[in-house]
């Protein structure tokens, strides 16, 4: 029996032997790893830029994780990852964190546009929605519980509005709020999702359901709403044309974060995404590309998100 | 009058056997039905996409077609590094507390918080984790962090299953061995670890299935959406990369990737399942071959 426990634990030494000298092999053949963490809209962006960019530089090792927004910028403001992904602008209390636990400013890169989609079920009569009664359905004490008081009647008699929801840490929940219910709370009660594929797939199997996501979360089994700023004014659908052309209420850009100014294969990184290859792959997504060859301002994509 | 007949005391009594029986067969179905079917069911589901390349290719395109090879690997070093540490740590603090503490209140009090240490909620050890290792032992999200979290996790249940198995080896055999003069640690060694060994490996091995299994804890730490390794390598993770996970990646691809075919989750789950079940087999295996040397 002893002898067995000392072949136990030469094996041990072996496996941790092997492991480091992996760990030391895998040093040689990698220059950059890089670590991308945050926002869950753009996840699926990120993930097809890191599969890409692996053809593009062999040397950068790209990680993507999401767990939303807020934890990517948290996550940046504490030095633990390189690019944090963000799908609502920074706010300035993070970037006085960041300057008081780093002395750091965080950089901000706009790498494309989306239009926060609004879906219904497909038996939904409904079309069109104005960005008030979004708030009434959704901020705390709104007025509107039921869709005959839109005027809609629901197949199957479900009446009550399925307020779907995400979670706090999410930035397109944020930009939500801002943006839509004036910085007012939510009201309590909603279905919060952890991402925006569970709420297309929530509101696509509940006829009473409304949510929002971003556009490149379309399926065949849920409708867009086309949205429309006030009562009486025209209503536009979430398209790229209009995102361009600022027509769309609630378009925001996508932005990728830095803590002060990038390294040098961070930066090799962003510029790749915003180049003509890396935009393809947006538009490819889903997402709309940000004017190439045009001067990139906040502006860039128009409507509410640019401030 | 047949004397042999039975009485209506004895008729009851056999009624009561045979419900009994049922009741009992009848539970026993509920329970397998439940297990066969969405063990079946995934399978079916699974079967599209469950080929030998599944296992050896990266996911592409969006992670809509492809393997889980990257994520594979990483289960498999986040599994080995947090036992290979919980296991030495666990095991010889069970010694410790079995064969040399004395019943003090102390004593005891530690017994009773590793019991309720078993029982903590893997987010909650998740949150530790990102505290304790990603930011305040500067470990950052790496491997490391995410396999130090599980350790911490299964830790307390090693303890305790290696405790029980001290507990059963008999008093009489320690005491015989103290009287031939061997010391306590000799004791241990010779006598009290290979008879409970089956026992220790049956408690280690079984948190294997929930290392391999938990999403909270290193998704927190050091698991990722998506990483791009090089194709080839048996070892593509550095200690202090990220890695993907099977857990990780059923969870994200079921919440967050739009259009993939329910037979890659699904091949996935069936995966995590084989892997699990064939490391509970081997060690049933090894618990098999261990008793019948007689230890």
């Amino acid at each position: 029996m002893v002898r067995l426990w000392s072949r136990d634990a030469v094996w041990c030494l072996g496996v941790l032997l092997t492991m480091t000298t992996g760990c030391s092999a895998g040093r040689g053949q990698r220059a950059e790893t890089l670590r991308v963490r945050g926002s869950d809209t753009m996840l699926i962006l990120a993930q097809a830029w890191a599969e890409s960019y692996a053809k593009v530089d062999a040397h950068a090792a790209i990680e993507v994780a999401g767990g939303g927004s807020g934890q990517g910028i948290a996550a940046l403001l504490k030095g633990a990852i390189d690019i944090a992904n963000c799908s609502r602008n920074i706010k300035s209390e993070e970037v006085a964190e960041a300057r008081a636990n780093t002395g750091k400013e965080p950089k901000e890169f706009v790498v494309g546009c989306d239009a926060l989609a609004v879906f219904v079920h497909r038996d939904n009569p409904m079309d069109e929605i104005t960005i008030n009664q979004l708030a009434e359905i959704y901020r705390v004490g709104g007025s509107l519980n039921r869709w005959s008081q839109l005027g809609a009647r629901i197949p199957a008699g479900r009446d009550r509005i399925v307020r779907v929801n995400r979670q706090s840490s999410s930035g397109t929940y944020e930009f939500f709020r801002d943006h839509v219910l004036g910085k007012r709370d939510f009201q309590l009660g909603s279905l919060d999702m952890n991402g925006s594929k569970e709420v297309v797939d929530l509101i696509a199997s509940t006829p009473g359901a409304i949510g929002y996501s971003g556009m490149a979360f379309a399926a065949a089994d849920v409708k867009m709403l086309r949205v429309s700023p006030a009562p009486g004014k025209p209503a536009y659908a979430p398209s790229a044309a209009n995102v361009l052309a600022s027509h769309y209420p609630i378009s925001r850009s996508l932005l990728v974060y830095t803590l002060g100014e990038p390294e040098p294969a961070v930066q090799k990184y962003i510029d790749w995404m915003r180049s003509p290859e890396g935009q393809r792959i947006v538009s490819d997504i889903g997402y709309v590309p940000i004017a190439l060859g045009g001067k990139l301002t906040a502006n860039t994509c128009g409507g509410a998100g640019a401030n | 009058m047949n004397r042999f007949a039975t009485t209506p005391l004895v008729q009851a009594k056999l009624r009561q056997e045979a419900l009994a029986s049922y009741a009992a067969l009848g539970m026993l179905v509920c329970i397998l039905l439940p297990l066969f079917g969405m063990v079946g069911d995934l399978v079916w589901q699974a079967a599209p996409s469950l080929t030998w390349q599944f296992l050896t290719t990266a996911p592409t395109h969006g992670m809509r077609e492809g393997g889980v090879r990257p994520a594979f690997i990483g289960t498999l070093y986040l599994v080995t590094i947090s036992l290979a540490v919980a296991t030495p740590i666990g095991v010889l603090a069970a010694v410790y507390l079995t064969e040399y503490a004395q019943d003090t209140w102390f004593n005891r009090a530690v017994n009773i918080a590793v019991l309720n240490l078993a029982g903590v909620p893997s987010i909650v050890h998740a949150l530790f984790g990102l505290g304790a290792f990603v930011y305040a032992a500067q470990l950052g999200y790496s491997i490391l962090s995410a396999s130090l979290t599980l350790a911490i996790m299964t830790m307390p249940v090693i303890i305790a299953s290696t405790r029980e198995a001290l507990l059963s080896v008999p008093r009489s055999y320690r005491e015989a061995c103290w009287n031939l003069g061997a010391s306590r640690w000799q004791t241990i060694r010779a006598i009290v670890l290979p008879n409970a060994l089956s026992g220790i490996l049956t408690g280690v091995i079984l948190q294997v299935s929930r290392a391999a299994g938990e999403t909270a804890p290193i998704m927190f730490t050091g698991a990722v959406f998506y990483k791009a390794i090089q194709p080839g390598t048996l070892l593509p993770y550095a200690l202090d990369e990220q890695c993907m996970a099977l857990s990780m990646h059923l969870y994200t691809l079921s919440t967050q990737t739009p259009g993939v075919a329910a037979s890659i989750p699904n091949a996935t789950a069936v995966l995590l399942l084989g892997l699990v079940f064939l490391v509970n087999s081997a060690a049933i295996g090894l618990r098999t071959f261990l008793r019948s040397r007689g230890k």
